[in-house]
């Protein structure tokens, strides 16, 4: 029987994050009077704005922080929410996509290293529960790892459906027709996507190669005191 | 009076009352205080449903109660670690893998009531009211009260202006202080939020103090005036009738010279207020939340007088009315209706007595829908009926064509019989005929024999 097919002209859907909750990954990174503060947490877009308020002042309260902090910290989470609104009403082509997921952070003491693959049109799948089960099964001993993954899982997943958008929002204005649109939808979106077709022909098995294996697989390393600096200082230089 | 219970051991005693120890010695026992005695690692309890719904009315498929758990054991478990230290909001957000705004929804419940963050030294529980109810309150609140009146020895609401006595409610982000049934009704600014003010218990005693003069001056104003309280209020100098009415019967011979028709509702808030002076605020706690309705004034007026009363008053009352309603509900229901009463029950069980009116309305409701039950059966039986007597005629009808059919056949077949016979005789006669000549009398006489047969 002859398969449809790769990059189906699929209607194109609502912007929304492509997980079981719509919720926003957010990063903080406030610099004032010599203290930095970084954190990154997800956010449920549903919940009023004066929940920002709230969250910033406990936070400034918790950490002892400045409370010039409080401000800023409300309003960079204010402006990241807006930015996710205003994605909200447009339309996002989501053709077939299996994209790979690749972890790469340290938290504390741990150093994570994992790639998979993830699909894109799962809108039942949960990024938190793959946390969960991530730290559950590998033993990681930290527990500020697991929001960490899932916040990494969270954000590429974001940028994803970013792209999108603005992929759907190119084919609108080239306007060139269903056969011109599917060429560009399976260019620029299926640039990072594996064609399922070509992997999952006939005369190919869906088992993996073996060389392929150590990529797929989860690598956590708990690092002594020296390497952490190490890491910390070389990631500084990264940033400045 | 707090429970005792190991840590990181199975789910504590439900509500064992001990003595409270200030200094909490022994470093692996935590104390949780008596109203949060309820708590256990393996069931969610009500009240944890009803204080966060977000997480069992499943709206969000990530939002269930597996993880509602997830977060609170694991909040729980991160403090008992290490009791002595209070945990903060963002240590726990930084560790649990979910979005911050439910996780500090959740905290905070455990931490209004104790669950975590509890010493014997900590502040009076804070009043928590539903996220709802503050979005309600705000939206109800038309007026907007002014914030002149400071909390000086007299305690006047800012909402309605009266005086507050049993117990007031005090924002120290505002300076706003309100009166128990305005904190109801959510009769403030729009801006505050109801979880920002603390319950001040204002007892009689400690506020103004009765001289010698003043007793002297009330037995005088009571011989005066009688049951005028407010002439006595008056005399007596600036109290109001209800200290009055209270520092009476507090002297001996008040009760035999009290009216007590006069003073069934006055004494029931002097009853509160003496109760609550007596009882240590920490183990009041009501739940004004479900019935805070402004737009329903019964309701309002019911959470207003429960609010006053007391848990013990507003118990007994509740399962009195309750008990009472069971009954009526009992002789009047036919018990089709039995899902009526159960409802109304569970609401009574919550409200402090109001029980005349709806049972009224109940029996009514059960008379009027039984009677058009019936009515229909009627109607229904009667159409039955018509439709049969229908088909029972058309049959009949059938039955008569096909009888009218059947004689009409008769007639034909006799017909047919006669003109056989005289078809018959008219061949012999032919025959007779054509024999006659050869044949002799044989044939006259066959015919003769033959004859008297064909007639």
């Amino acid at each position: 029987m002859k398969l449809p097919a790769t990059s189906s002209f699929k209607a194109p859907v609502k912007f929304r994050m492509p997980t079981a909750d719509n919720l926003v990954p957010i990063r903080l990174d406030i610099e004032n009077e010599g203290q930095r503060y970084k954190d990154a947490f997800t956010w449920n877009p549903s919940d009023p704005d004066s929940e920002v308020v709230v969250f910033a002042k406990k936070t400034v309260r918790d950490l002892k922080l400045p409370p010039q902090f409080t401000t800023q910290i409300a309003q960079s989470i204010q402006s990241q929410l807006t930015e996710f609104r205003s994605y909200e009403g447009q339309d996002m082509y989501t053709a077939e996509k299996i994209v790979p997921i690749k972890l790469d952070l340290r938290v504390n003491h741990t150093l994570i290293r994992d790639q998979f693959l993830w699909d894109l049109n799962n809108y039942d799948s949960d990024p938190e529960e793959f946390a969960r089960t991530f730290c559950k099964d590998l033993a990681i001993d930290d527990p500020e790892v697991g929001p960490a993954v899932a916040f990494a899982i969270r954000e590429q997943l974001y940028e994803i459906a970013i792209q999108s958008v603005a992929s759907a929002r190119e084919i609108k204005i080239s306007k060139k027709g269903r056969r011109g649109a599917e060429h560009m939808s399976a260019s620029k979106a299926g640039g990072n996507a594996l064609d399922l077709m070509k992997l999952f022909r006939f005369n190919s098995s869906i088992v993996r190669k073996r060389k392929e294996w150590e990529v797929y697989e989860p690598f956590v390393d708990i690092l002594s005191n020296e390497e952490v600096d190490v890491l910390e200082a070389r990631e500084e230089r990264n940033t400045r | 009076m707090a429970a005792k219970s190991p840590v990181k051991d199975t789910p504590p005693p439900a509500a064992k009352p001990e003595t409270p120890s200030s200094a909490d010695a022994e470093a692996d026992v935590v104390n949780v205080p008596s109203y949060s005695g309820w708590f256990s690692w393996d069931t969610i309890n009500e009240c944890e449903v009803r204080f966060l719904p977000e997480f069992f009315d499943s709206r969000s498929p990530s939002k269930n109660p597996g993880a509602y758990k997830y977060y609170r054991d694991s909040i729980i478990r991160h403090y008992r670690n290490n009791p002595s230290r209070k945990i903060t909001f963002t240590d726990v957000r930084r560790i649990l893998v979910g979005d911050v705004g439910s996780i500090r929804r959740v905290f905070d419940f455990l931490d209004t009531w104790g669950l975590v963050n509890y010493s014997a030294s900590a502040k009076p529980l804070k009043w928590e009211d539903k996220e709802n109810k503050s979005a309600g309150g705000g939206g109800s609140a038309a007026e907007s009260s002014s914030i002149t009146n400071k909390e000086n020895s007299k305690t006047l609401c800012s909402g309605c202006k009266s005086v507050c006595s049993i117990a007031c409610f005090y924002c120290d982000k505002y300076d706003l202080t309100l009166c128990a049934r305005c904190y109801v009704r959510g009769n403030h600014r729009v801006g505050v939020s109801s979880s920002d003010f603390r319950r001040v218990e204002i007892s009689e005693e400690t506020r103004t103090d009765w001289t010698d003069k003043d007793t002297l001056q009330l037995l005088e104003a009571i011989m005066h005036y009688g049951d005028d309280w407010r002439k006595v209020a008056q005399h007596v100098g600036g109290r109001s009738e209800k200290d009055c009415i209270t520092h009476f019967i507090k002297l001996r011979f008040g009760e035999e010279l009290i009216d007590h028709s006069d003073l069934g509702e006055v004494d029931n808030n002097v009853d509160g207020g003496l109760e609550s002076v007596g009882t240590t605020s920490p183990n009041k706690r009501m739940r004004l939340s479900p019935l805070a309705d402004a737009s329903n004034p019964i309701m309002a007026q019911a959470a207003f007088l429960s609010a006053l009363a007391g848990i013990e008053t507003a118990e007994t009352a509740a399962r009195a009315a309750v008990k009472t309603l069971s009954e009526v509900d009992n002789r009047a229901s036919k018990g089709s209706l039995g899902s009526f009463p159960r409802n109304t029950k569970q609401e009574e069980a919550e409200v402090a007595s109001n029980g005349d009116t709806s049972r009224n309305t109940l029996e009514s409701f059960t008379v009027e829908a039984n009677s058009s039950v019936e009515k229909e059966e009627r109607d229904l039986e009667k159409a039955i009926s018509g439709i049969i007597e229908v088909q029972m005629r058309e049959i009949r009808k059938k039955i008569d064509r096909f009888e009218k059919l059947d004689l009409q056949m008769e007639k034909e077949r006799q017909q047919l019989e006669q003109m056989k016979n005289m078809l018959f005789v008219d061949q012999l006669s032919l025959l007779f005929h054509k024999t006659s000549a050869p044949k002799t009398g044989e044939h006259m006489e066959e015919n003769k024999i033959v004859k008297p047969n064909v007639s």
